[in-house]
């Protein structure tokens, strides 16, 4: 067999025109093991390292070209030798890098494999025994919530990954991680609630679960309300869970919980950021804009009694000590806000004190009453 | 521990002091139902079982909202499965064990991997599609779906992998879309269309394939990587024939629709079309993977000899999936392929 001399050696790693992937395929010949000519870049020899073999550690040569946009509609691998004439499987809104990118990703996947847990083996159920009646409702409740974020993440995820181009299986191999763990979070709460014969407590009030469903002009705004806007609250309610749980088990569930959520507001803060910094100019300011709509859903969220009763009884004990207990939660809400305000600055997005909704500014202004017991 | 009397009386006190607590009396007299509605009225996300609101915006206009649609036997316990037995293609595989291989080995190995790196994610992209469109009272469904999700990506990576780490690269992509009678597997709309399509037809193949992995393994890192893949795949078909053992049961006036979705998949099967199954004739994987089972491009005769058996293996398996899914009447009426038939006999 007789690989062509031509084609370029692996350890070629100049960056290639990354301004587009080419659109003209080469004619492929039809003859028998024609095929075996039919490569882009041939003599690459990836060698694992510390980490096994990671997928970064494939991105040498042309097959780490990440390109600015892809017209590919094919599902041509990132590298693959392409074929004229080949129908387009599908149209991938998501075609351009900054729609969807972050350097991150690759790592984070990998990541999320090695960190992987399994809920119904790791954790200790026997050891989360009955606790005082009103706290087990509460904890019910809190959990009930807990599930339905994990759900509505699922969905939210579930609706663009899809859209996304093939050039970036970066990143679509990351989100398909993070709704593995969606659904080990979705279950690890329904049945910890579930548990010592409970039962479910209220549905999400829901405003900004409709927010994030409904959101259509892209992955970056989507990215935003989920990574930066409700991927705060969700990592405080898991700490404020494990400062307060009464058991190992429960302190276990939640402190992974904490780590994947890290994990998945790494890539979305990261993708924020370089859609921040690559769109043109104004893209970031856009984003601040639409926020000012999106707080007011928030606040309504903020002020539902269910979710923030419940955790005031867990952190209380008791619907007696509700009141000391909601005081640490509004503790909670202030830096929730504080957390929410420091993301966006970071991602580029100019969200002030200043700027901020009133409502939501109102919960900065409460004073600080107890350690979060981080 | 307070008696209900006190209770009572310092629940009206905090309810003085401005607490709500209405959710408090409502979760103490909610009954988690047993089991999951035939009809599913969520538009809220709300997760299964938990107390609807009044007040919630609808926002799901799920296309899935009838058990019979969706529904399959045993997915909580799958689902399980598909916790416990993930792996790392990073530190599960032995790359170190991959030697230098002749040219034409190493080509049809990269060429195998760069079809199945651009195959995998169909299974991941569809399953995902069809995630959010379901209510989530099926949860258990969205799960299965979604840890077969993170599976494919884990293929498309650690066949992409294969293909870059032996002095090789990614070679030809493939051409899934040309030549197929009734749509792509991507074009399903039905879930039962998509999964007797992806997960029977499609998955069945590539199951039966990846058994046979030792026969075209050089080394024991590509023995892992079949053996692995193989575990995963055999839960994404388990999806389907679950399913359609359900269908079967309680959805009995949809038969002859399912069977016209099984006479699509057969001749895919048959003829190659589709280029999902790499075995399939026609099919320049099949080249490949006549050099591999063979032994060489020059020794390709009795790699595909060998490969007629592989097809006859995996027409049946296929019976046997319809077998076990209860749609084996098929074989016997006439209206199986007659190309698998004659497969399948010779394969008796
Ligand atoms: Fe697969
Ligand atoms: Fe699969």
């Amino acid at each position: 067999m007789a690989l062509d001399e031509e084609q370029k050696p692996a350890d070629s790693t100049e960056e290639g025109d990354q301004s587009q992937e080419s659109e003209t395929a080469p004619a492929v010949s039809s003859e028998p093991l024609a095929w075996m000519n039919d490569t882009l870049q041939w003599g690459v020899r990836v060698q694992p390292g510390r980490k096994g073999l990671t997928m970064r550690d494939l991105n040498v040569g042309i097959y780490g070209e990440v390109p600015e946009s892809s017209s590919d509609m094919s599902r041509r691998p990132r590298g693959a030798f392409p074929v004229s004439g080949i129908p387009r499987t599908d149209l991938y809104a998501l075609s351009a890098r900054v729609d969807l990118w972050a350097d991150n990703a690759v790592d984070l996947y990998e990541e999320a494999i090695q960190r992987r847990w399994m809920g119904h083996l790791e954790i200790g159920w026997d050891e989360i025994t009955p606790q005082p009646y009103e706290f087990e409702l509460a904890m019910r409740q809190f959990c009930t919530e807990l599930a339905q974020q994990a759900s509505i993440e699922t969905d939210v995820i579930g609706q663009w990954l899809h859209k996304m181009n093939y050039a970036y299986h970066e990143v679509k191999t990351f989100l398909a991680s993070e709704i593995f763990d969606t659904g080990r979070h979705y279950t690890t709460f329904r049945n910890r609630a579930l548990h010592n014969e409970g039962s479910l407590g209220l549905e999400s009030a829901g405003q900004f679960n409709r927010r994030m469903m409904e959101t259509r002009p892209g992955w970056t705004e989507v990215g935003m309300f989920l990574y930066l806007v409700r991927g705060p609250l969700t990592l405080l309610l898991y700490r404020y869970g494990e400062a307060y749980a009464r058991n190992r088990a429960d302190k276990f569930l939640f402190r992974k919980c904490i780590e994947d959520k890290a994990r998945h507001m790494a890539y979305g803060m990261a993708h924020v950021k370089y859609a921040v910094d690559n769109q043109p100019p104004g893209f970031g300011q856009g984003l601040g804009n639409l926020m000012r709509g999106v707080e007011r859903d928030l606040v309504q969220d903020l002020r539902d009694p269910v979710l923030w009763e419940a955790l005031a009884i867990i952190i209380g004990g008791s619907v007696a000590n509700i009141a000391q207990g909601m005081a640490v939660v509004d503790d909670l809400k202030r830096q929730y806000i504080e957390d929410y305000l420091k993301r966006m600055q970071w991602a580029g997005v100019n969200k002030t004190e200043a700027n901020l909704s009133p409502d939501l500014a109102a919960f900065l202004r409460r004073e600080e009453t107890a350690p979060t017991g981080d | 521990m307070a008696t209900v009397e006190s209770r009572t009386e310092y629940w009206e006190r905090a309810k003085e002091q401005g607490f709500d607590l209405s959710w408090l009396s409502q979760l103490q007299e909610h009954v988690a139902g047993e089991g999951v509605e035939e009809r599913s009225a969520n538009d809220t996300g709300r997760v299964q079982g938990s107390i609807p609101r009044g007040n919630v915006a609808r926002f799901g206009a799920y296309t899935f909202r009838t058990k019979s649609e969706v529904w399959a036997y045993n997915l909580t316990k799958l689902y399980e499965e598909f916790i416990t037995r993930q792996w790392s293609s990073a530190t599960d595989i032995p790359w170190d064990t991959i030697q230098p291989l002749s040219d034409d080995i190493e080509a049809s190995q990269c060429q195998l991997a760069t079809f199945f790196t651009q195959v995998e994610f169909v299974a991941s992209d569809v399953p995902g599609r069809f995630i959010s469109t379901m209510s989530p009272d099926y949860q258990e469904v969205r799960l299965a779906l979604l840890a077969q999700v993170m599976d494919e990506s884990r293929h498309l990576d650690v066949f992409r992998k294969r293909a870059l780490a032996n002095g090789g690269g990614l070679m030809r992509m493939i051409d899934s879309v040309s030549d197929v009678v009734g749509g792509s597997t991507d074009n399903a709309r039905e879930f039962t269309e998509f999964s007797s399509r992806l997960h029977i037809t499609g998955e069945g193949n590539v199951l039966t394939l990846f058994r046979l992995g030792e026969m075209m393994a050089y080394n024991e890192a590509e023995k892992a990587i079949y053996r692995r893949c193989a575990q995963d795949e055999a839960r994404h078909v388990a999806i389907g024939v679950l399913h359609l053992r359900y269908m079967n049961e309680f959805a009995p006036e949809r038969r002859e629709e399912i069977h016209c979705y099984l006479d699509e998949g057969e001749s895919r099967q048959a003829t190659g079309a589709g280029g999902e199954n790499p075995a399939g004739q026609s099919q320049l994987t099949s080249q490949a993977l006549a050099v591999l089972l063979g032994g060489g491009k020059d020794k390709m005769d009795e790699g595909q000899n060998i490969l007629r058996a592989i097809r006859q293996r995996q027409t049946k398996e296929y019976f046997q999936r319809l077998k076990s899914a209860g749609f084996d009447d098929r074989i016997h009426n006439g209206r199986v392929n007659p190309a698998l038939l004659e497969q399948y006999k010779a394969a008796a």
